[in-house]
């Protein structure tokens, strides 16, 4: 068989991707300087209704007669301005304009025994939600704008302005992506944003056992605690790389062993000759309906000094006596090694599902054309079936491995992070984030918590984007099309 | 048609306002955290509190209490996650008090003053000494005491004596002969793990050992020559394969009912498990002696000394929200929750060892030929062997004997997997960084 030349598509120079790097930054710097000048012109240019909008939203509308829409917009601007004057308060905490300051001080009345204390997380909570309601509204304010200067336009061009009737309706024709991503929108500034941005700020705090929100008052220390990691004897400086190296260890060999093994087992069931196909996939299919942590507490069990694991190799004779395999285990590497193994069990089956519908899908005139030129079996799967699997399954390997950095259940629930190294929280087989779990939840350090929960993020976000844009599934996407 | 909708719709609302406001008002809930095994005694006596106070009052009780089971050793963080939605009234262990009373206080101190003299006259001066705390200057009693706790041991009376039992070494040559393991810890936290470090001459309860005596900081010592001995013995014992352990993984309850261990470290806690496994062959006993020998001596102490395993002892207490807005009833529920009365029912309905000083004399059911009575009557002598947990001074003090790594490099020594403390100054050096971290929170530079 011919090989196809393959062009290689070799990486750009280091000054050159930092050009890159430049020249992206300066775009977004001009862009949005140009949304400025779109900001500035739409001004000058529009009505005296949409002038008027600058100051009272929804008044273009109404001055077009969209009633509708000019009183949607007006409410809104109504309902934010209240919030933000009137300060509503939950539990003694106000929103609106005061939680912007509570937000920068974490309070000032430092309470006694018969007087409450300024609670500073609710204080940062509320700040950090209220941003979130500023920003929304902005987009309201601009949506405004936008609106009463399209019709104004229209009205240049001698058209009439759309009803609010022919604007819902547009919702559900040339705008449905209008209609189906807002929500999910607000749902991912609700529920991941806001929640990440208050978990970046706390880390820029004194929030740790020793300052109880309520109890105490919460102060900003700037990078105190990120500077802890490098200096110090604490228990952050002392574990953090040892940690870090074993999550990216164990992150590497768990992705790979379940990858190659599913691949391997896919091609055992799929090679022709073997009988019962149906049968084999399902029995290993069986292993993802049951839930995952009744699989690990049954695996801590049997492999526990006194179960049937144990008894069964000192009974034939493996061992001359029982031994720990996990959180006791008195060698960290054994501990290390049977984790390892179990999240075979695991994670086996999905990559033969997938590979098995991988396989299913090679086209088949590529084997045929394969031995029509004289190739191998061999070459036919190193050439044909290995490529087309890799080239599918990278986007599934990223994913894969940044799950393993954040694979939380199996440490937890088969060691717990034990072996202990003594004298320090985090033990022997601690991820990143089950390390930080015993900070916050057990330790109430929730500080150092979140400082580690930023680096694990850094670190997942870095490896997704690099080896995403480096893989072939991005570069060639057009070329597999 | 439009104004008759327009009147219907109207006709319709204003009934509805009607019916809201007219609705009477449901009554707030006070809300009662206590352990587990007792909830529902504890909601009974609730129950019949509201129908006496309500037989004996003009007016109804203004809220219903709901007594719920909780967990009382994570009751206080749970609690401090977000005080507001807490409960009123909660069970903790004595220890939790300076993390409660830390900066302004999350719990109100007692004021009623029937309250306090029952306090005082009820409870014996170990506890009195660890319920109160000084906020802003000025000392307040916190927490009021109905439940006290002690480690004991308890041991399976097919393989042991109560002779056998009243030593270590008793309990050790047993092991050997029979080739089990003489007693597993079932945690090694410095709770569970702390008969040795506790542990006192026997002739005359001297130890070197202090910890944040007097609630200060710096009275924290446990490098004495008592210490390095107690733990160069407590070494041999937990490196002897028919010695003590660390509970495995297969759980402290699974070696006790299969007989690989002979006794086990436990408190009340404990007791439901134990009994499981053991049944009728479950003793209780309080925690053995044990000799130094010529190999364990080092410094003053001298070979033939005989020490008596000691433990913290515990009381367990109520304690009150700040800021309820149902103050006007906890205190008189509390005054009526503590009572000795009710303790003494406590104890004959949920086996509950009492608070109060003078039960092992005056309760019925702890004179009793009963294994309650048993588990009663050995906690009570663990007494005199034992410290109240000094943690209750600072917030901090809790953290750093339990959280930052101490018991860890304790177990190290009794454990010697690598052989990096085989003589008394390697002892030594390990628990001077134990030290360092009971006063300082981190290990030294």
């Amino acid at each position: 068989m011919q090989k196809a030349k393959k062009e290689r598509i070799r990486p750009l120079p280091l000054n050159e991707q930092w050009k890159q790097i430049g020249s992206k930054i300066a775009k977004g710097f001009s862009r949005i300087g140009k949304s400025f000048q779109r900001f500035i012109a739409r001004f000058k240019d529009g009505s005296v209704g949409t002038k008027i909008s600058h100051f009272i939203c929804g008044f273009g509308n109404l001055s077009k007669k969209q009633y509708a829409k000019g009183i949607l917009f007006l409410g809104l601007q109504v309902i934010f301005l209240l919030f933000m004057i009137s300060s509503p308060e939950v539990n003694s905490t106000p929103f609106g304009w005061k939680s912007l300051g509570n937000m920068i001080t974490l309070g000032t009345e430092a309470g006694d025994l018969f007087n409450p204390t300024d609670n500073s997380m609710l204080m940062l909570l509320f700040g950090v939600v209220t941003v979130g309601v500023i920003a929304v509204f902005v987009l309201v304010y601009f949506s405004n704008i936008k609106s009463s200067y399209e019709g104004d336009l229209l009205i240049r061009k001698g058209k009439r302005v759309p009803t609010f009737k022919e604007d819902i309706a547009s919702l559900f024709d040339s705008r449905f992506h209008v209609l189906m991503l807002t929500p999910a929108m607000l749902g991912v500034l609700l529920f991941t944003v806001l929640p990440t941005l208050f978990m970046i700020l706390i880390a820029f705090t004194n929030f740790d056992a020793e300052h109880v929100p309520g109890q105490h008052l919460i102060d900003w220390v700037g990078f105190a605690n990120f500077a802890a990691i490098f200096q110090g004897t604490g228990e952050i400086s002392a574990r953090f790389l040892p940690v870090l190296t074993w999550t990216l260890t164990w992150a590497f060999f768990a992705t790979f062993t379940n990858y190659i093994s599913g691949i391997l087992l896919a091609l055992l069931i799929n090679r022709k000759g073997i009988k019962f196909k149906k049968l084999w996939r399902t029995v290993f299919i069986l292993t993802i309906a049951l839930p995952q942590f009744i699989s690990l507490l049954a695996m801590r069990n049997l492999l526990s000094l006194h179960g049937p694991i144990n008894s069964a190799l000192v009974q034939l004779g493996l061992l001359s006596s029982p031994i720990e395999f996990l959180g006791q285990a008195t060698n960290a590497m054994t501990a290390r090694i049977t984790i390892l193994v179990i999240n075979l069990w695991i994670g086996i089956p999905y990559t033969m599902l997938m590979t098995s519908g991988i396989l299913m899908n090679v086209p088949t005139d590529l084997y045929e054309a394969a031995m029509i030129d004289g190739a191998t079996k061999r070459q036919a799967f190193t050439n044909i079936t290995v490529p087309y699997i890799l080239f599918v399954t990278a986007p599934y390997l990223i994913t894969s491995f940044i799950g393993n950095i954040t694979s939380f259940n199996i440490i937890f629930l088969l060691t717990g992070g034990d072996p202990v190294v003594p004298g320090f929280k985090a033990g022997q087989t601690d991820l990143l984030v089950t390390w930080l779990y015993s900070l916050t939840i057990e330790e109430s350090e929730v500080n150092i918590g979140s400082v580690i929960a930023i680096f694990t993020f850094l670190i997942t976000a870095t490896a997704t984007l690099i080896s995403y844009r480096r893989s072939k599934s991005y570069k060639e996407e057009d070329a597999f099309q | 048609m439009k104004m008759k909708s327009f009147l219907l719709l109207a006709l319709l609302a204003i009934v509805a306002f009607v019916i809201v406001g007219c609705t009477p008002k449901e009554k707030a809930t006070l809300t009662i955290w206590v352990g587990a095994e007792s909830a529902d005694f504890y909601q009974l006596k609730m129950d019949e509190y509201v129908a006496e106070y309500n037989a004996n009052n003009d007016k109804e009780f203004p809220y219903i209490i709901d007594v719920v089971a909780s967990d009382t050793g994570s009751a206080a963080g749970r609690f401090l996650d977000d005080p507001d939605a807490g409960p009123d009234i909660f069970t903790v262990a004595h220890d939790n008090l300076g993390r409660l009373v830390a900066g302004s206080s999350a719990i109100a101190p007692i004021t009623l003053q029937p309250l306090l003299d029952q306090i005082n006259a009820d409870n014996p001066e170990g506890f009195l000494n660890v319920i109160k705390a000084t906020v802003g200057g000025t000392e307040y009693t916190f927490g009021v005491p109905y439940v006290a706790q002690s480690l004991i041991l308890y041991y399976n009376k097919q393989y042991l004596n109560e002779t056998q039992v009243q030593t270590w070494e008793g309990i050790w040559d047993v092991a050997k002969t029979e080739n089990k393991r003489a007693m597993v810890v079932t945690g090694t936290d410095g709770f569970n793990n702390s008969f040795l470090l506790l542990s006192r001459r026997a002739n005359d309860g001297f130890t070197s050992l202090r910890l944040y005596e007097n609630g200060v900081q710096e009275n924290t010592f446990g490098t004495g020559d008592d210490t390095i001995s107690v733990l160069k013995w407590g070494q041999r014992f937990f490196m002897d394969p028919n010695g003590g352990a660390q509970a495995s993984s297969s759980g402290w309850e699974v070696e006790l009912k299969d007989g690989l261990a002979l006794s086990v470290i436990g408190g009340a806690w404990h007791f439901n498990a134990a009994q499981s496994a053991l049944g009728s062959n479950l003793g209780i006993a309080v925690l053995p002696q044990f000799t130094i020998t010529a190999q364990d001596a080092y410094g003053t102490v001298t070979a033939g000394t005989v020490y008596q395993s000691g433990s913290f002892t515990d009381t367990k207490m109520f304690v009150m929200k700040k800021g309820s807005d149902k103050a006007d009833v906890l205190q008189q529920i509390l005054l009526y929750l503590s009572s000795k009365e009710m303790q003494e029912l406590s104890f004959n309905a949920a086996d509950n060892l009492p608070a109060y000083k003078n039960a092992a004399v005056e309760f019925a059911k702890m004179q009793e030929n009963t294994i309650e009575a048993a588990l009663a009557a050995a906690q009570v002598e663990m007494f005199a062997n034992g410290i109240p947990q000094p943690f209750g001074f600072q917030a901090r003090y809790n953290t750093y004997y339990y959280s930052k790594g101490a018991p860890d490099l304790i177990l190290a020594i009794l454990r010697n997997t690598t052989g990096e403390f085989s003589t008394f100054e390697q002892i030594k050096a390990q628990m001077t960084i134990v030290e360092t971290i009971w006063k300082t929170g981190n290990q030294p530079a």
